[in-house]
């Protein structure tokens, strides 16, 4: 895993958490700039586990690899279905999905760094 | 917080917080199945009733997340028995991994009333009771 994609990941989607909380507090729908951010931080998920899945392919995996493919899949897949399901709410409800997702997002990186690499 | 949905669109399970709710139950969902499989495949000898506590409530939050997400009165209905399977669940469960640890040696999602998880499984039963009902209400009035 490349590490300082990881550590932008999490910034970015921190701040993506942040800017939705607002737009939820203020009462304001989704709208087409916060579809734009999420699909920043969708490229950069997708550029972490395409660079992760090249290491893996030239042998140097993870000792729980199950594991780490599964949590892969799902970091890729969850802003995407949350943007879906957000933006179908026309309401101050759907920044709020998003807000949650962009909150799980960096404690899911957490865990795939401790899967990658094991403190002993 | 004031609820802002029209009253055309409240009597529906998923709009408004059940949005929110369904986004946290399908993340559950995904969470406890993928856990609890991963743990029955690779050591079902060590704990087999913890490893299959999770696949259940896996699939109690799947069903829910379901439930919650289709409109209709029998989805509502299904909603509502998996809330409640999922409240007595955490209830139960984490009772049992405090004053009987021996009977769940490995943890769940609801071990220790969810201890684990920031005792997101003990509130979200709550919050999806809570909404099931108060649109059932708003159903009826």
């Amino acid at each position: 895993m490349v590490d300082w994609l990881t550590m932008t990941i999490q910034m970015v989607s921190l701040a993506m958490a942040g800017w939705c909380l607002v737009s939820t507090f203020r009462d304001r729908p989704m709208l087409v700039p916060h579809l734009v951010g999420m699909g920043i931080l969708w490229l950069l998920v997708i550029g972490q586990a395409v660079a992760t899945g090249i290491t893996m392919a030239g042998g140097d995996r993870p000792a729980e690899t199950a594991m780490f493919v599964s949590y892969l899949a799902t970091v890729v897949l969850l802003p995407p279905a949350c943007a879906v399901w957000g933006f179908m709410e026309r309401t101050k409800w759907g920044p709020a999905v998003i807000a949650f997702a962009c909150l799980i997002l960096p404690v899911l990186f957490v865990r795939l760094e401790q899967l990658w690499n094991p403190v002993v | 917080m004031s609820d802002t949905a029209a009253p055309t669109t409240a009597k529906d399970l998923r709009t408004g917080p059940g949005r929110l709710l369904v986004a946290v139950y399908g993340v559950f969902a995904l969470a406890a199945t993928a856990r609890g499989t991963y743990q029955l495949a690779t050591g079902f000898e060590e704990a087999p009733l913890a490893y299959l506590l999770s696949v259940f409530a896996g699939a109690v939050y799947l069903v829910a997340a379901v439930g919650l997400a289709r409109a209709g009165r029998t989805s509502r209905r299904v909603a509502l028995v998996s809330c409640t399977v999922e409240m007595v669940g955490v209830l139960v469960v984490g009772a049992a991994s405090l004053f009987l640890p021996e009977v769940f040696p490995e943890d769940t999602v609801w071990s220790g009333f969810g201890s684990g998880y920031f005792f997101v499984p003990l509130v979200l039963p709550a919050l999806g009771l809570w909404w099931i009902l108060r649109i059932h209400r708003l159903d009826q009035g």
